[in-house]
């Protein structure tokens, strides 16, 4: 049998075949929606792989032949990039390979080999994947978002994932590639400003969410990548929000009459009922920034820019510790807030992991502050605020807001009340 | 002369009360005051009263510590051992900040929720991902403590905080404060400290 699977409209769209980037990426190219042109290395050619230490006799001929077709097709010698897709979702937990020319046999056993990373094995334990499923291998003609100064590279949302209301949200660098976007090694920049930088790739690109969204009948987010000028979409998956915003998006999207009531009803799962009993900065609250929220709940308090600060400070009322990132210098400081901020780091950072251990509200990765510790400000966009002064921060969503702020609980979310009635055939 | 096992213990731990100083240098409490104290006079670490109070070194106590502490790399011919172990350290340490976060947040219906701690099988799960990885930790402290002795206390203190978690005492992977975590975090801050790494 063949292990090789052009992504072309008329490629079923099988997860187990093609993975779940592969299976994504054809129902992207049927809905019209621009693909760099590809091949898929199915999870049995991994498996295979895996059993018995190299890869399974002919692939590497037929990688050269796959390689030819793909160059005949776009009319040009290429650099591919070559991805890992299993059948169910591992972000971020195997190898990438990209810009690759020429024999592709050594990057395939790569990805194929990261099926058994460490990291990946954790990955499968802890979310119940099972370990005998091996990744796809995505290969497709690379796009470069740092070709020209009109390329960049971007996630975005079709609904907010803090909150659940309909509008693009995500990210996006300009003059960089997807995988910066992904590693946290350049800042990124909200993704309403590629509208006025380019406005025909936010048009597309709209275009495109719209599509994805009605397709799946469900919020979904992509990764993609433009290229001098031209938008190229490289992943589509649906759903990914929590608590309160997937609330809020199964109920407006069946008053949008995309599913129907009983459908928005089993889209919410008890779990997620749970997350949604966290308080929250009210929706509409005009927010500073929105970091990455890395420990559910709402703190207020006033700043402080060191741990000593923080201690100090903490005996005449709550504080919130804003720092660049923590490391165990500041641990008096972590003990002593009512809520942390850093500006840098992710969901697994030491402030992050820390927050969660203490069950204090935390908001990572803000990167549109900067701490001046000297000074003793914090530079926010469009001001200065000085230590000492108020903040609220939001540890589900990662809001950051200046001064007090309203909060909602289960019992005052309106959305969150009518999918209760909704699920309770006694009042409906 | 300066006391570089309690400045680099107090360096390493942070800001700490003094049982912790003790325990960790492997000091009586009252030797560990008395040093602290020598330390105090020298302008090198200094004390903070109040609730959240404790021993913590002073900006000049950071740099003898860094400069003493390179002395010490060097005068062993340590450099290139304990730079080798840190790029292993290294590769190791998204597994671990992964495992601290499975740990605290779990995955429900593909959305990370907060671990309630009432499923005690995804419990052991971690536990088992924890004493996987520290199976591999040991070849970084072995090579740690073969090139400067005084690494060869995180080998216990990591031993003593998976041996508590076996034994039912899940709050020692990555909630207290001789946690795996905490135990993981100072060794991280104690090779950048020794290889003059900025964090």
């Amino acid at each position: 049998m063949t292990h090789l699977h052009v992504l072309a409209p008329s490629t079923p769209a099988d997860a187990g075949i093609l993975g779940g980037k592969g299976a994504g990426l054809v129902t992207l190219m049927r809905l019209g929606l621009p693909v760099p042109a590809g091949f898929a290395v199915s999870p049995a050619a991994c498996r295979k792989f895996l059993e018995d230490g190299r890869l399974p006799d002919g692939l590497t001929t037929s990688l050269d032949d796959a390689m030819r077709d793909l160059e005949a097709a776009t009319g040009r010698p290429l650099p591919v990039s070559v991805r890992s897709g299993a059948a169910v979702s591992m972000p971020g937990m195997m190898t990438t390979v990209l810009d690759v020319r020429g024999p592709l046999g050594e990057a395939v056993e790569t990805v194929f080999a990261s099926w058994d990373s460490p990291r990946a094995v954790s990955y499968r334990e802890l979310h119940g994947i099972p370990h005998n499923l091996g990744t796809a291998v995505i290969v497709q003609a690379m796009v470069y978002g740092d070709r020209d100064e009109h390329s960049g590279s971007g996630v975005a949302f079709s609904r907010d994932p803090g909150t659940g209301v309909k509008g693009p949200y995500g990210d996006v660098l300009f003059g960089h590639r997807g995988d910066d976007v992904v590693s946290g090694r350049v800042a990124t920049r909200p993704l309403g400003e590629l509208a006025d930088r380019e406005p025909v790739v936010w048009a597309a690109l709209l275009d495109g969410l719209d599509r994805v969204e009605r397709h799946h009948r469900d919020v979904c987010h992509v990764e993609f990548t433009y290229e001098s000028g031209r938008l190229w979409f490289l992943q589509v998956r649906p759903g990914g929000l929590a608590g309160r915003a997937a609330v809020r998006a199964a109920v407006d999207l069946a008053d949008e009459g995309l599913i129907d009531r009983a459908t928005a009803v089993r889209r919410v799962s008890a779990g997620q009922l749970r997350a949604a009993r966290t308080p929250r900065i009210r929706v509409g609250t005009a927010v500073l920034t929105r970091g990455v929220g890395a420990s559910p709940g709402v703190a207020s308090g006033r700043i402080a820019l060191t741990a000593d600060r923080a201690v100090r400070m903490a005996a005449e009322g709550p504080v919130i510790l804003v720092r660049p990132h923590t490391s165990p210098l500041d641990m008096h400081g972590l003990a002593a807030a009512a809520g942390i901020v850093t500006t840098v780091g992710g969901p697994t950072s030491h402030a992050a992991v820390v927050a969660r251990s203490l069950g204090r509200p935390a908001v990572v990765g803000a990167a549109a502050l900067t701490v001046d510790a000297v000074a003793g400000c914090v530079h926010v966009p469009g001001g200065t605020l000085a230590e000492g002064s108020v903040l609220t921060i939001d540890g589900a969503g990662g809001d950051v807001v200046a001064g007090p702020a309203e909060t909602t609980t289960a019992d005052t979310d309106p959305h969150l009340s009518r999918l209760l009635t909704w699920a309770d055939p006694g009042t409906r | 002369m300066t006391d570089l096992l309690v400045l680099h213990t107090l360096r390493c731990l942070g800001f700490t009360d003094l049982q912790r100083v003790a325990d960790t240098a492997g000091l009586t409490p009252s030797d560990a005051e008395s040093r602290l104290i020598d330390l105090a006079v020298g302008g090198l670490v200094t004390r903070t009263s109040g609730a959240f109070g404790g021993w913590g070194l002073t900006a000049a106590g950071k740099t003898a510590d860094a400069r003493l502490v390179a002395e010490e790399l060097d005068a062993a011919g340590s450099r290139a051992a304990v730079t080798t172990a840190y790029e292993a350290f290294m590769i190791l340490n998204p597994e671990l900040m992964d495992l601290c976060t499975a740990w605290h947040m779990r995955p429900v219906d593909g959305v990370a929720e907060v671990n309630d701690h009432t499923d005690p099988a995804y419990d052991a799960r971690v536990l088992a991902r924890f004493v996987d990885l520290d199976r591999r930790a040991s070849d970084v402290c072995s090579a740690l403590s073969a090139t400067l002795p005084r690494f060869g206390r995180y080998r216990g203190r990591l031993t003593a905080a998976l041996d508590l978690a076996k034994a039912g005492k899940l709050e020692h992977l990555a909630d207290t404060t001789t946690s795996y975590h905490n135990v993981w975090f100072q060794l991280h801050e104690d090779l950048l400290v020794t290889l003059g790494i900025p964090r």
